[in-house]
């Protein structure tokens, strides 16, 4: 036992100080990019299924930060709904959530799948290791440990969060947290009851936090990486405004503020993160919607800059039935001091309902996932100021909801 | 170093190198002389088994989702007790293993492993409980005691039952709080493995205290090891899943389904020996359906419905367990009955005759349970005696089962144990 546990150690130290040497000329090279889509569906409303979808699956283009030249995408992994994607921290190995197998909506959805795949360093195409129960339904977000040894989703349909182990091969092993959050929040039309919507590691990996759309509560957990498992902190939950509705949570680089993206209000609530303590305390609701806007926000993403100096939300605006937006991605400015944050702009996302954004790890590019239009645009950053700039590529993806980067080995 | 433990090392180091051919032969060189022993108690124990008493450590019972006399409860785990079929003799219970609500036990086909549920970690009750568990013990065959291997999660909350394919390969728990049930692989080592099923019931039905949610009560294989009956007390609805045991996979939703009467609230079934029949137990009405069990297209028809509530009974029926006895003559029922919310009814086993040709019953008696709230009760193995599990009275009652007639008459005998709520039965020294 002691000399396979060595081996498995040896092993996965290996793989950790292997996959640096060739991230490095990467950063200067290519990268791919995958983007997750909805294949059954456009998009939700009112919890049910609308509209149709003509992808197939998960997604690949390549990406020159240099110049900022993007390959159409590709199917890189055919797959039901793969709705978010999460990569491994050796960028060999890509985690896929299939949120709703039969889109069916949240209520309805019996089973939720996570699918683990090695990625061909070549051609960027994926295969499948192997595809698990994640033990919850309309499972809309995952996310790895800082070890890789553990992927972490949030089970928006059951109102649960589970966590299961990567075994040293990158496929999926035993479940080792299973967390129900319990109660209900003021809305009733989403409210109804718990609703985890993301869930992430600190920067330390000591501890987990929780995004509970339904609770208007952002939870925080021990996360134990020696096991795997959960145990609710003290406190367990710091709470946000009533009908707010917590959706995506994101620390600073440094560890010292988190940033909480609420769907509903549209606040983002930024929060100073003691890590010994485990606790979160308001520092200040920042409004991302303008003040004459009457109708709801529906926020959805929300991302911190590489240089820690800039803060992205995008907003899926929503003014009253068949009156869309206007959608915009909000960029804020952060207060290195008090990580407050200042508006700097809002700007267009090139498109209808930008449920997901990403910023590529250059920090030069932001690629906007408009899910409704079908398309997405890619702006370029200003590294000073932090704004936004449209650039002429404007991808044609059907339901675009989720990206990621992963370094392409030339 | 017990029999069992040399096994476990066995099936853990099963490769090449030099080192582990020297443990091999140690370990073999032991096993054997374990195993010599081992026969020659079997000689001298002939008919005798372990019988496991699962319990409720932190509370005394669950009424409307809300746990009662919490604290009131003396258990610290799983109890192992010695029982002589041929006698009706039982040793002292004795704890053999330490865990938390231990509520439901069951035992791999070939008597090595143990796995027990704990149904509700904090003793909170289904509505307000985060996560519920699920352990792998090894068996020593000598004392009986269980060894802890591993715990992982269940999947789900207030995890109320466990059973076993017929593999052995799989266990499968009915998660009641969450309302949902979960699959996960058994290792050669006899460990708990990854999840290879989930199902989330959705839905409701028409009693708003507890009907307004669904609530799986329990899972359970079909003979042939290709379906899954699931009893969902708050659907009240019967659920057929097809079962793949190559990958432990529960077929895709929208399964067929059978109903039971409205309200009904599903909780227990169990097939007859032959696998013709299946008979389901309604918690809230007390009604057993009998259905035909068809194994090639797995479909459940209605054939009788039968009221165990006698029709001058004004009260709460709450009923519990079902077995069909093993020679598939006569099934056994219980009930915890209650006049009002503060009152207690006597509790009752009810012993029906199966007709032979079509499954139907006819009732024998109603028995009493020697005690207070029968959750469980169970025949053991060689058919000769039903035991009792009374959860408010802390008291396991054996009961003589005339074999031509199937009534119960009292023995005299029982054994004390704290909120006993499961048994199970292992052959000692097989």
């Amino acid at each position: 036992m002691r000399f396979k546990r060595c081996f498995a150690l040896f092993a996965f130290w290996a793989a950790l100080s292997v996959s640096p040497a060739w991230c490095a000329p990467a950063a200067s090279g290519e990268y791919f990019v995958y983007f997750g889509t909805y294949t059954g569906f456009t998009y939700m409303l009112e919890g049910l299924p609308a509209g149709g979808s003509r992808s197939k699956g998960i997604y690949v283009s390549r990406f020159q930060p240099a110049t900022g030249k993007v390959s159409p995408p590709e199917l890189a992994a055919e797959m039901v709904n793969p709705a978010f994607l999460a990569v491994h921290p050796n960028q060999r190995f890509l985690y896929v959530a299939t949120e709703d197998p039969l889109s069916r909506g949240p209520n309805f959805d019996h089973e939720s799948y996570v699918s683990a795949f090695s990625i061909d360093p070549s051609s960027g195409r994926l295969h499948l290791l192997n595809t698990l129960p994640t033990g919850g339904t309309s499972t809309c977000y995952l996310s790895i440990d800082k070890t890789g040894r553990y992927v972490l989703m949030a089970n928006f349909g059951s109102s649960s969060v589970t966590v299961l182990r990567i075994k040293d091969d990158g496929s999926l092993g035993e479940q080792t947290a299973f967390m129900k959050h319990v109660g209900k929040g003021k809305d009733p039309s989403f409210q109804s009851k718990a609703h985890p919507h993301s869930i992430d590691v600190s920067p330390d990996n000591h501890h987990a936090v929780v995004s509970d759309l339904g609770v208007d509560k952002v939870f925080v957990y021990r996360f134990d990486a020696a096991t795997g498992a959960l145990s609710p902190d003290n406190p367990p939950f710091v709470d946000a405004d009533p009908g707010s509705g917590p959706r995506h949570f994101v620390f600073d680089g440094a560890g010292r503020f988190g940033y909480s993206l609420q769907e509903m209000s549209g606040f983002v609530s930024v929060l100073a993160w003691d890590p010994e303590k485990g606790t979160l305390t308001k520092v200040q609701d920042a409004k991302t919607l303008a003040p004459d806007f009457a109708g709801s926000s529906d926020s959805a993403e929300i991302a911190i800059h590489p240089n820690g100096k800039f803060l992205y939300e995008s907003n899926r605006r929503f003014r009253g039935p068949n009156l869309w937006g206007p959608d915009t991605i909000g960029v804020f400015s952060i207060d290195p001091e008090k990580g407050t944050l200042i508006e700097v702009e809002q700007v267009a996302p090139g498109g209808t309902m930008p449920r997901s954004f990403a910023i590529d790890p250059t920090g030069a590019y932001l690629f906007s996932a408009n899910q409704v239009s079908g398309n997405v645009v890619v702006f370029r950053i200003d590294g000073n100021s932090g704004r936004l700039t449209p650039t002429s590529t404007d991808l044609k993806l059907d339901v675009p909801v989720s990206i990621v980067f992963v370094p392409a080995p030339k | 170093m017990s029999q069992q433990k040399c096994r476990y090392r066995l099936a853990l180091r099963r490769s090449a190198t030099c080192m582990r051919l020297i443990r091999f032969a140690l370990c073999l060189a032991i096993a054997c002389g374990l195993s010599l022993a081992g026969v020659q108690a079997a000689r001298a124990q002939g008919g005798d088994y372990f019988m496991y008493v699962g319990t409720y450590t932190g509370f005394k019972w669950v009424h409307h989702s809300r746990p009662y006399g919490r604290g009131e409860s003396h258990s610290q785990g799983i109890y192992v007790s010695r029982f002589r079929a041929t006698t009706g003799e039982f040793s002292e219970p004795v704890l053999a293993a330490e865990m938390i609500n231990p509520s439901f036990l069951t035992v791999s086909p070939d008597h090595r492993f143990l796995y027990a549920v704990s149904e509700d970690p904090l003793s909170v009750g289904p509505p307000l409980d985060h996560s519920s568990y699920v352990s792998a013990f090894a068996i020593d065959s000598a004392s009986g005691k269980l060894r802890p291997l591993n715990t992982v999660p269940a999947s789900g909350t207030s995890t109320c039952f466990i059973s076993m394919d017929k593999t052995g390969k799989y266990v499968m728990m009915a998660n009641f709080g969450s309302g949902s049930v979960s699959v996960i692989r058994v290792r050669e080592d006899g460990s708990l493995g990854e999840l290879t099923s989930f199902i989330q019931d959705v839905g409701s039905s028409v009693d708003p205290r507890i009907q307004f949610e669904p609530h799986p009560h329990s899972i359970v294989v079909s003979p042939d090891n290709r379906y899954a009956i699931v009893s969902d007390l708050g659907l009240d609805k019967v659920l057929i899943f097809h079962f793949d045991v190559q990958t432990g996979r529960l077929s895709p939703p929208d399964p067929p389904f059978a109903t039971v009467y409205p309200g009904g609230g599903p909780r227990h079934f169990a097939f007859d020996p032959s696998g013709r029949f299946g008979y389901q137990l309604s918690e809230m009405s007390g009604i057993v359906d009998v259905f035909a069990w068809d194994s090639s297209k797995g479909s459940l028809s209605e054939r009788q419905r039968v009221q165990t509530v006698p029709h001058d009974f004004f009260g709460g029926n709450h009923s519990a367990e079902i077995e069909v006895h093993p020679n598939g003559k006569f099934l056994y029922e219980s009930n915890r009955r209650t006049k009002s919310e503060e009152e207690r009814a006597p509790d009752t086993i009810g012993v029906y005759s199966v007709d032979p040709q079509t499954g139907m019953l006819t009732p024998v008696e109603q028995s009493l349970t020697g005690g207070v709230m029968p959750r469980f009760f169970t025949i053991d193995p060689t058919g000769g005696y039903l035991l009792a599990a009374n959860q408010i009275s802390n008291n396991v009652v054996l009961y003589k089962i005339d074999p031509s007639t199937g009534r119960l008459s009292t023995t005299g005998r029982e054994i004390k144990v704290d909120t006993p709520v499961c048994l199970k039965f292992v052959p000692v020294s097989h």
